[in-house]
C-alpha cells in the first residue's frame, strides 16, 4: 500500500508548493489568477470566528462551509492531504515509532484543542476574535510571507551579488539575474520588524512536531478541533478483518487514534494512511460505510472526541471570567480603543480593525514600499502582528490599493483608486527642531518634491535670512492624507523631521 | 554533560579560526568591495556636431526627436559600432505620461532606435526612481517602449556601485554612482523639462542625480553645486531635453492635468550645459535663477545668453 502513501505526500507537495506559490505571487501587480484571500476562504474557523465576533456574515463563508460538508465524507482529509502547517510537520521526516501513548493519555492530549476551540469561539461571542493566534492557515501564511519567502529572496539575491562581484561577471549572468529581478525575485528584499518572533512561535510547533509527531494536530489545533467534531459522523471509515492484533498500527499512528482495542477515534483520524502502510497482514482498509466488506469486531469507531457538556458549561464560565477586564471595558463603551499605529488605508475603526483582522499577512507580504509592518507590542497585546505603516521603511504609494485587496476578512477594505486617493492614513507635524530649512537656514524642500498630492500639502514660506533667500516647509492638513512619503524621504537623521501621526478625521477635516 | 579533551578543544578552536578566516578571506573578496571601487570620471569627447543646439517642433514626439538628432549630424556621430549607451530617461515617479512628471516614453524609445540604427551593441535604460520602482517604470510607459525596441531595461542595484572620485575638491568626493553610469561608451542624458520645488526647473543636470546612490535627500543641502559637479562627472555626450509636455507647477511629481502644457519640442545638443540654458530661456527663466546652472555661470564654464551659438529651431 505504498502507492497510497506517496500519494498523500503528493498531494500534500503539490498543496504546500501551491500555497507557496500563491504567497509568493501576492505581490505588485497581482497579476496571478489565484487571489491569496482563497486560502482563507476555505478556512472554516477564521471565517465563522470573525463573523461571530463582528455579528455579521462575511463573504466567502459559503465555500468555508463547504469544506465541512466535505468533512462530512472525508473526515479530517484537510488535515493529513492539504493542510500545509501539517505538511511542514510532516516533512521534519520522522516516524512516530516509539512514542506511544496510553489510551487515557491520547484522550486527556487530544481533549486539549477541544477547549481551546471552545474558548475561541466563546470569546467570539463576546466580541473578541482570538483565532489569529491559533489558525494553522495564518500561521503558515504568516511563516511563509514573513520569513521564509524574505529569507529565500535575500539568500538568492545575496549568492547572485556576491558572485557577480567577486568573479566580476557583469556579463550574461548579471543580465540574468537583473531579469530575475524583474520578474519572480522581486525588486527589492522584504525585510519584517519582529519576523523572529513570528518565526520563534513557529519553530516551537515544528520543534514540537518533530519531537511528537503531529503534536500540534492533535494538542492545539482548533481547525483541527471543528473538523474533529464533524469527521466524527463521517462515511469514510477505517475497517479491519481478521486482525490478529500486532498493535503495529497503533504504534504506526502519528495522530494517537487508535486505541488498544483497535476500534478509533474517527474524530482524530487525518486519513495519513500509516495504518494502512504499516499492517503485515495487509488487511487494514479505508472505505465508505455500507461498501467493501463488513466489519469483524463490533467496534466503537465515532465516539471520543470532544467534551462532555458538563465540561462545555465549566468552560463557557472561565472563559467569561478569563477575559481581561479592561478589553471589556473597551468592548462594553467605557473606555474606547485608541489608534496607536498607523493602520493600512482605509482600515476599519481600531476595535473593529482588531476582531477583523487575522493577522495573515496578506498586506505586508504585497506592499509594494514594504512600509507594513507587523506590530509586536506598539498597538496593544492584542493588536500584536497586526498590520502598521513604518513610514521610516516606507510609506504608502499614492495610487496603490494592493493591501485591500488581497485582505481576506475586509479588515481593509478594497478601495478604487479614486477613493484611495482620497484616503487619509494619519496627519504629519513638522518639527522646527529638526527641520534643516528651519533650525540650519539651509536648502531641503525633500518633502516637498516627493508630496504626491497634485496641489502639494507641503507648501513654502519664503524668508530672507542673511540676504540669502531660503524656502521653509509648512502643512496644508487640509490637503494631507498622510501617506508619509515626507516621512520616508526626509534626510534628517536619526529623528525625521516630520512625522506622520495616526489621526482619524476623514479627508478634508482638519 | 560530556567533556571534552584539550586534543577536541584545539582542534574545535583550530577549525573555528579557520572558519572565520575563510569567511574573511571570502569576504574580502566579494562583499567589501561593496561600493569601494573608486571610479574616474568620464572624460569629455570632442565631438562635433552640425548644429551647437536644435530645438524641433512637431506633433510626433519620436518624429521630432528623430529630427533633432539628424540636424545635429545624425546619431553615428555620438555612438560609434559596437558601442554600449546608457540613455537616463527620467522614470522618477509613478504617473502616466500625460502628467509630465516622466520622459516621454516615444522619445526614448526614438533614441534606442537611433542608436541600434548607428551600431550600438547595448542599450541601457534605468533611473533610481523617487517612488516604487515597478510602478514606476510600468506606469510611464517608458519600459514597455524601450523594451519594444530591444533596449535593457532594468532596476538599479544598490550594491553595484562604485565611489565618484573627483579631479578637484566636490562635496560630491565618494558618493555612491551606479557602474553602469560610467562603464558606457555613450551616455544620452534625456530629461523631461518641468517645474521643480527647489531648483525651479529640472533640466539635464538635474536628472543626472538619476545615477546616484545613497542617501539622495541630503544632496538637496547646496543642491546646485552637487548637481553641477555630478554633470561635470558623468559628461553627458548627448543631451535630449523632452519639453513635448511641460509641467508648469507642482513639479517634480505633478499630478494634475491643468499644470501641463503641450510645448511639443525636443531640445538636443551635445554641450548639456547649453541645453540647459536654452531650456530654461525655452520655458521664459532666467539661467541664472536656476542654481546649477547660476553654478556653472559662476565658474565660468558656460553663458546665460545664447548670442554667438549656432542655434537651429525646427517646425515639422
Amino acid at each position: 500500500m505504498k502507492k497510497l502513501i506517496l500519494t498523500k505526500r503528493i498531494s500534500q507537495s503539490l498543496f504546500f508548493i501551491l500555497f507557496v506559490y500563491i504567497l509568493w505571487s501576492t505581490t505588485y501587480p497581482l497579476k496571478s489568477s489565484i487571489s491569496p484571500e482563497i486560502i482563507f476562504k476555505l478556512d472554516p474557523l477564521v471565517l465563522l470566528i470573525i463573523s461571530l465576533s463582528e455579528k455579521l456574515i462575511l463573504a466567502g463563508i459559503i465555500s468555508s462551509l463547504i469544506m465541512l460538508v466535505l468533512a462530512l465524507f472525508l473526515g479530517r482529509f484537510f488535515c493529513g492531504w492539504v493542510c500545509p502547517l501539517g505538511s511542514i510537520i510532516d516533512f521534519s521526516g520522522r516516524d512516530n515509532k516509539g512514542v506511544i501513548f496510553s489510551d487515557n493519555r491520547n484522550k486527556s492530549a487530544r481533549k486539549a484543542k477541544f477547549v481551546i476551540l471552545g474558548i475561541i469561539f466563546f470569546l467570539a461571542i463576546l466580541g473578541m476574535q482570538v483565532v489569529w493566534v491559533f489558525d494553522p492557515l495564518v500561521i503558515a501564511a504568516r511563516f511563509v510571507s514573513l520569513n521564509f519567502i524574505p529569507a529565500a529572496t535575500f539568500a538568492i539575491e545575496g549568492f547572485f551579488s556576491w558572485v557577480i562581484r567577486t568573479f566580476q561577471l557583469y556579463g550574461p549572468l548579471y543580465d540574468f539575474y537583473r531579469s530575475l529581478k524583474g520578474s519572480f525575485l522581486g525588486v527589492k528584499v522584504y525585510y519584517f520588524s519582529h519576523a523572529l518572533v513570528i518565526f520563534a512561535y513557529f519553530l516551537a510547533i515544528f520543534i514540537a512536531g518533530y519531537k511528537l509527531k503531529r503534536s500540534w494536530c492533535r494538542i492545539v489545533c482548533p481547525l483541527g478541533a471543528m473538523y474533529a467534531l464533524i469527521a466524527r459522523f463521517s462515511l469514510f471509515q477505517r475497517r479491519i478483518q481478521n486482525c490478529n492484533y500486532c498493535l503495529k498500527c497503533k504504534s504506526a499512528c502519528r495522530m494517537g487514534a487508535i486505541k488498544d482495542d483497535l476500534s478509533y477515534d474517527k474524530g482524530e483520524c487525518i486519513l495519513c494512511m500509516d495504518c494502512v502502510y504499516n499492517c503485515p497482514q495487509k488487511i487494514t482498509r479505508f472505505s465508505f460505510i455500507g461498501w467493501g466488506f463488513p466489519l469483524e469486531n463490533k467496534v466503537n469507531n465515532a465516539g471520543g472526541s470532544g467534551i462532555s457538556r458538563r465540561q462545555f458549561l465549566a468552560l463557557a464560565f472561565f472563559a467569561g471570567l478569563a477575559r481581561p477586564g479592561n478589553v471589556r471595558a473597551e468592548i462594553l463603551g467605557l473606555k474606547p480603543v485608541r489608534q496607536k499605529v498607523l493602520r493600512p488605508p482605509g482600515s476599519l475603526k481600531e476595535e473593529e480593525f482588531l476582531n477583523r483582522c487575522v493577522r495573515c499577512g496578506n498586506c505586508m507580504k504585497v506592499c509594494i514600499t514594504n512600509g507594513l509592518q507587523p506590530a509586536l507590542f506598539g498597538s496593544g497585546l492584542s493588536g500584536m502582528w497586526t498590520p502598521q505603516l513604518v513610514p521610516e521603511i516606507g510609506y504608502c504609494e499614492y495610487h496603490c490599493t494592493l493591501c485591500g485587496n488581497v485582505c481576506p476578512t475586509g479588515a481593509i477594505p478594497k478601495l478604487t483608486e479614486q477613493e484611495k486617493l482620497k484616503t487619509r492614513l494619519g496627519l504629519p507635524k513638522i518639527d522646527r527642531n529638526i527641520c534643516i530649512p528651519w533650525k540650519d537656514n539651509k536648502e531641503c524642500l525633500v518633502c516637498e518634491e516627493h508630496c504626491p498630492i497634485p496641489n502639494k500639502a507641503i507648501k513654502l514660506k519664503k524668508v530672507e535670512v542673511n540676504g540669502k533667500i531660503i524656502f521653509r516647509p509648512y502643512l496644508s492638513l487640509k490637503l494631507c492624507i498622510g501617506c508619509g512619503i515626507c516621512q520616508t524621504k526626509c534626510p534628517t537623521r536619526p529623528e525625521r523631521a516630520i512625522k506622520v501621526y495616526p489621526v482619524r478625521v476623514t479627508h478634508g477635516e482638519v | 554533560m560530556k567533556r571534552i579533551s584539550r586534543r577536541q578543544f584545539l582542534k574545535l578552536f583550530g577549525l573555528g579560526a579557520g572558519a572565520m578566516f575563510f569567511t574573511h578571506i571570502l569576504s574580502r573578496l566579494g562583499l567589501a568591495q561593496l561600493g569601494k571601487q573608486k571610479f574616474n570620471n568620464r572624460m569629455k569627447k570632442d565631438i562635433k556636431t552640425d548644429h551647437d543646439l536644435v530645438a524641433v517642433k512637431g506633433e510626433d514626439p519620436a518624429a521630432i526627436t528623430k529630427k533633432a538628432i539628424e540636424a545635429l549630424g545624425g546619431m553615428a556621430r555620438f555612438v560609434k559600432p559596437k558601442a554600449v549607451v546608457l540613455i537616463k530617461p527620467n522614470i522618477g515617479w509613478d504617473r502616466a505620461p500625460e502628467y509630465g512628471a516622466n520622459t516621454t516614453p516615444e522619445v526614448v524609445a526614438a533614441l534606442v532606435e537611433l542608436c541600434f540604427a548607428a551600431g550600438a551593441k547595448r542599450v541601457n535604460v534605468f533611473d533610481n526612481t523617487c517612488n516604487a520602482s515597478q510602478r514606476c517604470y510600468e506606469n510611464s510607459g517608458i519600459k514597455k517602449a524601450a523594451l519594444a525596441k530591444g533596449a535593457q531595461v532594468y532596476f538599479v542595484d544598490s550594491w553595484n556601485v562604485v565611489k565618484a572620485n573627483f579631479p578637484f575638491e566636490s562635496t560630491m568626493e565618494n558618493w555612491p554612482v551606479f557602474r553602469d553610469a560610467l562603464e558606457c561608451d555613450t551616455f544620452i542624458n534625456a530629461p523631461i523639462l518641468k517645474h521643480h520645488g527647489s531648483t525651479k526647473l529640472t533640466l539635464g543636470m538635474k536628472n543626472l542625480m538619476g545615477v546616484c546612490s545613497g542617501n539622495r535627500g541630503l544632496m538637496h543641502v547646496d543642491l546646485g553645486t552637487k548637481i553641477f559637479e555630478m554633470a561635470q562627472f558623468i559628461v553627458p555626450e548627448l543631451t535630449v531635453i523632452d519639453s513635448y509636455r511641460y509641467l508648469k507647477r507642482h513639479g517634480p511629481a505633478g499630478g494634475d492635468l491643468n499644470d501641463v502644457e503641450l510645448r511639443k519640442t525636443v531640445i538636443a545638443s551635445a554641450d548639456y550645459m547649453l541645453a540647459d540654458v536654452y531650456a530654461s530661456r525655452f520655458v521664459d527663466i532666467d539661467p541664472n535663477s536656476i542654481p546649477y546652472i547660476a553654478r556653472a555661470i559662476d565658474r565660468g564654464l558656460c553663458s546665460p545668453y545664447l548670442t554667438g551659438k549656432d542655434i537651429v529651431e525646427l517646425t515639422i
